[in-house]
């Protein structure tokens, strides 16, 4: 059929020029010439998160996405310059706050590195349930946000009901229920005992039981899938090229993963698979996570069950400082003995982690004289993914917005640092 | 002079079709001989008044909002591991928390938006009423009836039709792109379910052999659902559609679009429109109760005299109501192409099929 164009004149919105968003006046008159029009998806949007995403519709397909990310910045980088190093151990658990314990655990190791500090067996373990724990949380949080993306209340309820077992699992280890400041360089501030660790281990048999009931009203529901499944795909080539990560990779059937790769921790002494799917659509994005939510808790059962006994502050840290009480079990009361005049040499370390959204990387630069950073960069996985994020949106539905932005479980404030 | 002849008739017509509830009767005597007041008490029992004001209609549409605001909201709290609503009111568990809900609406502020058509903005909300309450004239409970018509089902279903055009031109005067999108939605969404809708009650009137309410009641000494149950089942899917309940809640996707049409409402005007889909799911279900079950058949109360067919019919309707409701913790919400998909395809299908069924029962000869 032919197509007849009517050459009406066509004034873009004029709210589109007030704003501020970053897109050149020609390209909102070249779409409102070529009967598309633009619609700005947030920042205040019950599906958009903190960001805008300005989305180019044609009819009701997507033709063209950018986003607008940046309202939740709060300069992290630069805030760290002026910090001791201890001090930015809070602040760098900020960025993602479900995943609190990866993030730290990346620039605590970054730290460790740059120092050449060997950390003690047992600390390892508890390092690696934490940030296991932290994982499991993030994967539920993010499974929340894409149940009620797609109008499923019940799913979003559900795993944040789980989530509070995660919750009592950190109060228990570390006193808080998120954003612990809990690993240290060198190890952890405090051990934790047997009857703390049998209550973790008994916490994922639970977590276990009560995802069953997750899997019956919103995993396998046929509504669901019929809403996910070939919705925002990126293939293995296009989710290399547009550099996703994590989870989001893996769902496009690469297999990487920091965690083996890199074995940091004890990760390489346990037994666990890597979860990859081939489809890279929404639902097998989706999937891979719920699977590695059960990876997670065999990787804590595990670790739980091989847990050496020992010290969880590396000795590496007594022998030059005159600490008044050397406990190796427990930080408290010698912590700014220890840490408050931290230096590292001069020099640039940087280090990968594997959180839970997917790469993570941190790079310290030393002048070697300060106690203060001279420079720090995080990249989250939040920023690395955007571009593929954006990129699986077009061709699809303007409707599929939301189900593909919870498919890839996008956390504005851990990527605009 | 003629003024008053003409009240004087009215009287007499009010009088000579009251409602006849025998429980009250005596109150309503000793008020009769009161002046003023017997009009008025004559013009309230006066059965097409009563009808569109008490029950089923006005009187009828407010309990349902207050009760299936709360009884949705506790539902899916339990289901969900929650409490809901609890604070309001604790010796009732929450019960009236729909009217404090309603109460800060009428104290908030209403904005008109300046790029929104002005007087149609605010007129449509209250205009909506209109569709909603023109079937109520048509659809009988016993005795009490507005206007009595033996085309009585075609017409509810051809007012039902208007009620999507009022909310696409409240869409088209917010002026906004989220209420763009969100007519457009409910226009296709309209284009889903009306056809297999239509058939499928077309295919009950063909079984009953009449459009009057009186006849199809009368006839179900068996229910309609367990005679035609396909036909049921697309009237039910399609009354899920057309109210846009989830999984169809796709004109007012809050995730997607932010409530559609509805987007640039604030106030008490929001708190009209977001009533409208309740209202229609009242009215599809009391159609549905007299098409499938069995209408106002039941006990008669002989103390409530004319209003205990009323009561059933508007006991059946509600208990559907309150089934429905479970459906919105359950599945999440189709995209509109699989809504329309489904419309087009296995719906229409059905309800193609529970015609068949109906002619096979209308020719076998069973409801005579």
């Amino acid at each position: 059929m032919k197509e007849i164009s009517i050459d009406v004149p066509v004034e873009p919105p004029a709210e589109l020029k007030p704003l501020f968003i970053p897109i050149p006046p020609e390209y909102v008159e070249d779409a409102y010439k070529k009967d598309e029009y633009l619609v700005l998806v947030g920042p205040q949007h019950p599906g958009s998160g903190h960001m805008r995403i300005i989305v180019r519709v044609d009819g009701d397909v997507i033709v063209d996405a950018i986003p607008d990310p940046g309202y939740v910045h709060r300069s992290m980088e630069k805030l760290a310059e002026n910090r001791l190093y201890i001090q930015n151990i809070p602040l760098f658990e900020r960025p993602a706050i479900m995943d609190n314990a990866n993030f730290n655990l990346g620039y605590i190791r970054a730290i460790e590195e740059a120092l050449d500090i060997e950390v003690p067996e047992r600390a390892k373990y508890l390092r690696m349930i934490m940030a296991e724990l932290c994982r499991i949380g993030t994967h539920l949080y993010d499974a929340a946000i894409l149940a009620v993306f797609i109008g499923h209340t019940t799913g979003f309820m559900y795993p944040f009901a789980i989530r509070e077992l995660i919750c009592e699992c950190l109060v228990k280890m570390t006193g808080v229920r998120f954003t612990s400041s809990f690993i240290i360089p060198g190890g952890i501030r405090r051990d934790a005992d047997n009857s703390v660790l049998d209550f973790v281990k008994k916490a994922t048999f639970e977590i276990e039981r009560r995802l069953k009931n997750f899997e019956k009203i919103f995993i396998k529901n046929p509504a669901t899938i019929a809403r996910l499944k070939d919705v925002g795909v990126l293939s293995k080539e296009e989710a290399i090229k547009y550099g996703v990560v994590g989870p989001f990779l893996r769902a496009s059937g690469v297999e990487y993963d920091v965690r083996k790769v890199e074995g940091y921790e004890a990760y390489d002494e346990l037994d666990w698979e890597i979860v990859v799917a081939d489809e890279g659509d929404g639902y097998s994005r989706f999937l891979v996570r719920v699977n590695e939510i059960n990876q997670s808790l065999n990787i804590i059962r595990q670790a739980i069950g091989r847990i050496p006994e020992g010290d969880v502050i590396s000795q590496d840290l007594f022998e030059n400082v005159n600490a008044n009480t050397k406990n190796p079990k427990d930080i408290r009361g010698a912590f700014y003995d220890l840490f408050a005049n931290l230096k590292l040499p001069l020099g640039e370390t940087t280090t990968l982690t594997e959180a839970a959204r997917g790469l993570l990387l941190y790079t310290i630069i030393s002048d070697g004289e300060s106690n203060v950073p001279y420079r720090v960069r995080i990249v989250s996985p939040g920023w690395l993914y955007l571009r593929g994020f954006m990129e699986s949106l077009r061709g699809e539905r303007l409707a599929d917005l939301q189900a593909i932005y919870g498919s890839f479980g996008y956390f504005p404030p851990e990527a605009d640092r | 002079m003629e003024m008053l002849e003409v009240l004087v008739e009215m009287f007499e017509m009010f009088k000579s079709n009251m409602v006849n509830i025998p429980l009250i009767q005596p109150v309503i005597d000793a008020l009769m001989n009161i002046p003023i007041v017997n009009y008025i008490v004559a013009l309230v029992l006066w059965k097409p008044f009563f009808a569109i004001a008490i029950l089923p209609g006005l009187g009828g549409i407010m309990i349902v909002l207050l009760l299936m605001v709360y009884w949705e909201r506790k539902l899916t709290a339990r289901i969900q591991w929650r409490v809901g609503p609890l604070e309001v009111f604790r010796p009732l568990r929450g019960l009236i928390q729909p009217l404090a809900d309603g109460f800060r609406y009428f104290f908030q502020e209403v904005i008109v938006h300046v790029d929104s058509h002005r007087p149609y903005f605010v007129q449509l909300p209250i205009l909506t009423f209109i569709p909603v309450l023109l079937p109520i004239l048509f659809i009988p409970a016993g005795e009490i009836v507005a206007i009595r018509s033996s085309y009585a089902i075609q017409i509810i279903v051809a007012l039902i039709a208007l009620i999507p055009i009022t909310i696409i031109a409240i869409g088209w005067a917010s002026n906004s792109r989220f209420a763009y999108i969100g007519s457009v939605r409910e226009a296709m969404m309209y284009f889903a379910y009306e056809v297999p809708f239509v058939i499928a009650v077309l295919a009950m009137i063909l079984m009953y052999g009449s459009g009057d309410p009186y006849v199809i009641v009368e006839k179900q000494s068996v229910p309609g659902v367990i005679m035609n149950p396909i036909a049921f089942l697309v009237f039910f899917i399609a009354t899920l559609m057309a109210t846009s309940r989830l999984p169809f809640e796709i004109p007012e996707a809050d995730q997607e679009i932010a409530f559609g049409p509805f987007v640039e409402y604030s106030g008490i005007l929001f708190g009209i429109v977001m009533t409208l889909a309740y209202e229609k799911l009242y009215i599809m279900c009391l159609l549905m109760s007299i098409l499938f079950f069995g209408g106002w058949n039941g006990i008669s109360i002989p103390l409530l005299g004319d209003l205990s067919p009323a009561i059933w019919l508007f006991v059946k309707a509600v208990v559907v109501m309150l089934i429905v409701a479970l459906a919105r913790s359950i599945y999440p919400r189709f995209r509109l192409d699989q809504a329309l998909k489904l419309g087009w395809t296995s719906m229409l299908l059905i309800s193609l099929v529970s015609l068949a069924l109906a002619i096979v029962i209308r020719l076998s000869g069973w409801l005579g």
